[in-house]
């Protein structure tokens, strides 16, 4: 589904992803991890599109096309969703409106009609349920003055709404109490298909009690110095991230 | 450079013939205080972002009592809502298209034709308009006709009271002058729409005053619409006196126009008033836009609010100045204002000019200005989600000044504004804005 070759990107000039490959198959959950400042929401952000990273080399190919020859609108109607680690607040602009105007698109991009009122309140109720989201927050505007944990229910719910093939969560955990989090991660979990995969990104282990992976890496100094199974997330926990430092800062 | 002094002279010359409804003595102070008043000028404090030579530079004819086709003035009119209509045109009332409601207890029509009422007597130039700015007096002076509105004591009206301002300048170069005289009795409440239209090719300048009393604990609504063409220019002063437990309102949406220049003086002389006063400016081109609002508190317990906003494209230019003086009898005084652009280009521009003169202790006033570009991380955020980038845009703006105009209460216009501001987010020339060609508020 998606795959990274030698993926290079740099901000300022100063390169921060330093040759990044990375295959995910559809069914597949992947965790990154790493210290801090190895990467991890660069490389989240490259892949949504943000255009304040330069990239400098490599490939990124999502579903049999070139990726970043895309506009982030172009890649998220294609299939792929970034649940920010900071969800944007957007004054005046509804939860219904904004998801309205996403769903939309994405379903004239898939050659459908746009649905009409009572369908999408239905389609919307659903999903609402799915993730649990409370029922007040849809009138209100986007993030506006939500707790961190209303903020990351809104990017999953938000996730359930356009049903991505591919989800990268960044740094999803950040900032959320254990209930919040399992919440977030069940919603995560009931969207799982045979057909989508994630990629969760984090610095602790703790979400992937809840959100078990794949295959686990571990990004330091723009690169993945280590792939493994869930057990490297277990692994991690107890050494930290010292040894991994030290033996990639020794090669 | 143009001459001021001259082209005063000018100016005044092109209408010593009219004859103004106003009473002799006040006419003769009116006058002098004309006299004593320069035209605004680039060290003019109150005019320093705005240069009116754009206005100046002009040989203007005075607009007469034309008649403009039947299509035109339907146009602007909000059929759903039945309101009372009046009809102005080159600053001259127009019969022919007026049509309101002669039973209901209120007394409207011209100026002309209700000169001699004892409300028309006792109010018409008694507030301190003359006293604003150059053409405010000018206008003072000068005016022949109007609109008249008295609202009687407890009385509320339904419907709201449209009136419909044409610059009608059969392609000449027009000016237009009318006077407005609107007073609230006691207890009333109304709700008053202004529209502003032009209908020419070629320059006008449209120099308007109204004078607004509202009595003890009445309530009025005002709501004014400016959409006129890119040659046209407006001087919009607007003055009111507020007695004990008054509410006052306006919402001013300002969507084109060569050269525009609101005033609104707001006199706070009774205690517990409310004033909010509110506008949104959406300017292209090289329009420029000037809204000057100015407070006076007076008296003690009143409260006001001054929330203004703007997108700004192309090389447009707007100006804010919020004035906001608190006498240092008016203790718990109340007053907060706001201010807040969006600059779509580098080549477009905002001054934003907060004043607050406080001469009491006990109060409170907060003011905030600010200007900037379309958020950068909102529009990413949102791209993320499929939205493409120009209706991305187009939300987050219409939600920045969605609040004002969601202020509007008379739904009709409120669409028609929403309508007009969408069109014109969407890069669409609003044809109908500036040239009447369709009618978009028929269109629902």
């Amino acid at each position: 589904m998606l795959k990274i070759i030698d993926l290079k990107a740099e901000i300022n000039g100063k390169e921060i992803l330093k040759g990044i490959n990375l295959e995910v198959k559809p069914g597949e959950v992947h965790a990154i991890m790493g210290p801090n400042g190895s990467g991890k929401s660069t490389l989240a952000s490259v892949l949504a599109g943000r255009d304040i990273f330069n990239v400098t080399g490599g490939k990124v190919i999502f579903k049999g096309k070139n990726l970043l020859e895309m506009e982030p609108e172009e890649r998220s109607r294609e299939g792929i969703f970034l649940a920010f680690q900071y969800p944007v607040e957007i004054p005046g602009v509804s939860i219904t409106n904004f998801m309205r105007a996403a769903l939309d698109e994405h379903r004239i991009h898939k050659g459908l009609k746009p649905m009409d009122a009572a369908e999408f309140l239905r389609y919307i109720k659903e999903k609402k349920a799915l993730v649990e989201l409370d029922a007040k927050l849809e009138g209100r505007a986007v993030n506006e003055g939500f707790s961190g944990g209303e903020k990351k229910k809104n990017e999953v719910f938000q996730m359930a709404m356009l049903e991505p093939d591919l989800a990268i969560l960044d740094e999803t955990d950040s900032g959320l109490d254990i209930d919040a989090l399992k919440i977030v991660a069940n919603g995560v979990n009931k969207l799982k298909t045979k057909e989508n995969a994630s990629i969760v990104i984090t610095h602790y282990q703790r979400l992937l009690d809840y959100i078990v992976p794949d295959v686990v890496h571990v990004l330091y100094n723009g690169k993945i110095v280590k792939t493994g199974g869930k057990e490297l997330a277990s692994e991690l926990e107890n050494t930290g991230y010292d040894e991994i430092k030290n033996d990639a800062d020794n090669q | 450079m143009t001459n001021l002094n001259e082209k005063k002279a000018e100016l005044i010359n092109l209408q010593r013939n009219n004859s103004s409804p106003t009473k002799k003595d006040l006419l003769i102070e009116i006058q002098n205080e004309l006299n004593k008043l320069s035209l605004p000028h680039s060290k003019t404090e109150e005019w320093r972002n705005t240069n009116v030579n754009s206005i100046l530079n002009h040989k203007y004819i005075l607009g007469k009592k034309e008649s403009v086709p039947l299509k035109y003035v339907n146009t602007f009119s909000f059929n759903e809502i039945n309101a009372d209509r009046l009809v102005l045109i080159n600053g001259h009332f127009s019969d022919e298209y007026s049509h309101f409601n002669k039973t209901s207890g209120i007394q409207m029509g011209s100026i002309k034709k209700n000169q001699k009422s004892n409300s028309f007597k006792k109010y018409y130039g008694s507030t301190n308009l003359y006293k604003s700015n150059f053409f405010a007096a000018y206008n003072s002076a000068y005016a022949e006709d109007g609109i008249f509105i008295h609202i009687p004591e407890n009385v509320i009206v339904e419907h709201p009271i449209h009136i419909v301002n044409f610059i009608y300048g059969n392609n000449q170069k027009t000016i237009s002058q009318a006077h407005n005289l609107i007073i609230a009795e006691k207890n009333s409440h109304a709700k008053i729409l202004t529209t502003y239209h032009s209908l020419s090719e070629d320059f006008t300048f449209n120099n308007v005053a109204t004078e607004i009393i509202c009595s003890e604990n009445s309530d009025i609504e005002f709501y004014v619409f400016e959409g006129e063409g890119d040659t046209a220019s407006i001087v919009n002063n607007t003055y009111v006196n507020q007695l004990n437990g008054s509410k006052f309102l306006s919402n001013t949406s300002t969507l084109c126009g060569s050269l525009v220049r609101n005033e609104i003086h707001i006199d706070l002389l009774g205690e517990y008033c409310e004033s909010d006063l509110q506008g949104i400016y959406f300017p292209d081109k090289e329009q420029h836009i000037d809204n000057y609002v100015s407070i006076k508190h007076s008296k003690p317990n009143c409260k006001s609010n001054q929330l203004y906003k703007g997108i700004i494209d192309n090389k447009a230019e707007t100006v804010f100045t919020g004035k906001v003086f608190v006498a240092p009898d008016a203790q718990k005084t109340d007053a907060a204002q706001s201010n807040r652009n969006i600059l779509l280009t580098d080549n477009s521009k905002a001054h934003s000019r907060p004043q607050l003169e406080i001469y009491a202790d006990d109060v409170r006033c907060s003011h905030g200005s600010t200007t900037g570009q379309i958020d950068k991380e909102a529009l990413f955020y949102m791209k993320t989600r499929g939205i493409p980038e120009l209706k991305a845009k187009t939300l987050l703006m219409t939600a920045f000044i969605g609040d004002i105009i969601e202020h509007i209460t008379v739904k009709p216009y409120r669409d028609y504004v929403n309508y007009l501001v969408n069109k014109k987010l969407k890069g669409q020339e609003p044809e109908s804005l500036c040239h009447v060609k369709i009618c978009p508020a028929c269109e629902k």
